[in-house]
């Protein structure tokens, strides 16, 4: 597919915060990757930092047995793809987690907290913003 | 996600056939307990059938070889696809176990 500077392509997903729902974003990625021309293991990164980002919020976002959604947008330009997450959760920024230490001992290395490490590993920009009471989590792959 | 645990003797294999993703990894976590509890021998996890793992995965994986660790038992993980290898990379896991061919 030749796209032009100005051409850009939009897909949307909307989840419940439901962790079952997670497979769900396999399908959403491998369509995207198809229109972008992406190589199966770009599309494996995207769809990885994509479970991270929506993981958190269907498990934190919303209070305990309450329903809420996740709106995933995907935004597909010349040199790059943007996924935006958004919810109406509370308010909170994934960007100022601090990073683990990756370079622990095995008697050091503390379990978890590696989720919005692979986002911010995998993805080239993480942008949060709190807006009209919602988060909104844009992360940017250069393609 | 499939898991199949064999345990021979000495050592406990299990493979992992399909994807661990969040919900396939809350969904094993109790088929992996007795393994956990029984940590002292050596624990072989068979990747060849593992086609991608998140965090969830990865906490998994750390769980079991901190278990193995307290008890004096080891683990190896064999056969990991270049994919999953990227994402051990990224999360310094290369450096926490034994990879196998």
């Amino acid at each position: 597919m030749i796209m032009k500077d100005t051409d850009t392509s939009e897909c949307r997903l909307i989840l419940h915060n439901d962790i079952r729902q997670i497979p769900q974003l396999a399908g959403f990625v491998e369509a995207i990757a198809r229109k972008a021309s992406l190589d199966q293991s770009l599309a494996m990164s995207l769809n990885l930092a994509l479970e991270e980002a929506v993981t958190n919020v269907i498990l934190y976002a919303y209070p305990a047995g309450s329903d809420g959604l996740v709106d995933i947008e995907a935004v597909i330009r010349t040199g790059s793809i943007e996924f935006i997450v958004s919810d109406s959760g509370k308010p909170f920024d994934p960007t100022k987690t601090p990073p683990p230490d990756i370079d622990a001992s095995l008697e050091e290395r503390r379990i978890g907290g590696l989720g919005i490490h692979l986002v911010r590993t995998i993805m080239d920009s993480v942008v949060y913003r709190r807006r009209c009471g919602k988060n909104y989590l844009t992360m940017t792959k250069n393609i | 996600m499939e898991l199949n645990i064999n345990k021979t003797d000495d050592v406990t294999t299990v493979k992992f056939i399909g994807r661990l993703d969040t919900p396939s990894a809350q969904e094993i976590t109790k088929d992996l307990e007795p393994v956990m509890n029984d940590a002292s021998g050596t624990i072989v996890m068979d990747c060849s059938e593992l086609t991608y793992i998140s965090s969830s995965g990865l906490r998994i994986f750390l769980s079991l070889r901190k278990a193995a660790a307290t008890k004096g038992g080891n683990v190896i993980v064999r056969s990991i696809s270049d994919d999953v290898r990227q994402v051990f990379m990224m999360t310094g896991f290369l450096n926490l176990f034994q990879i196998e061919a």
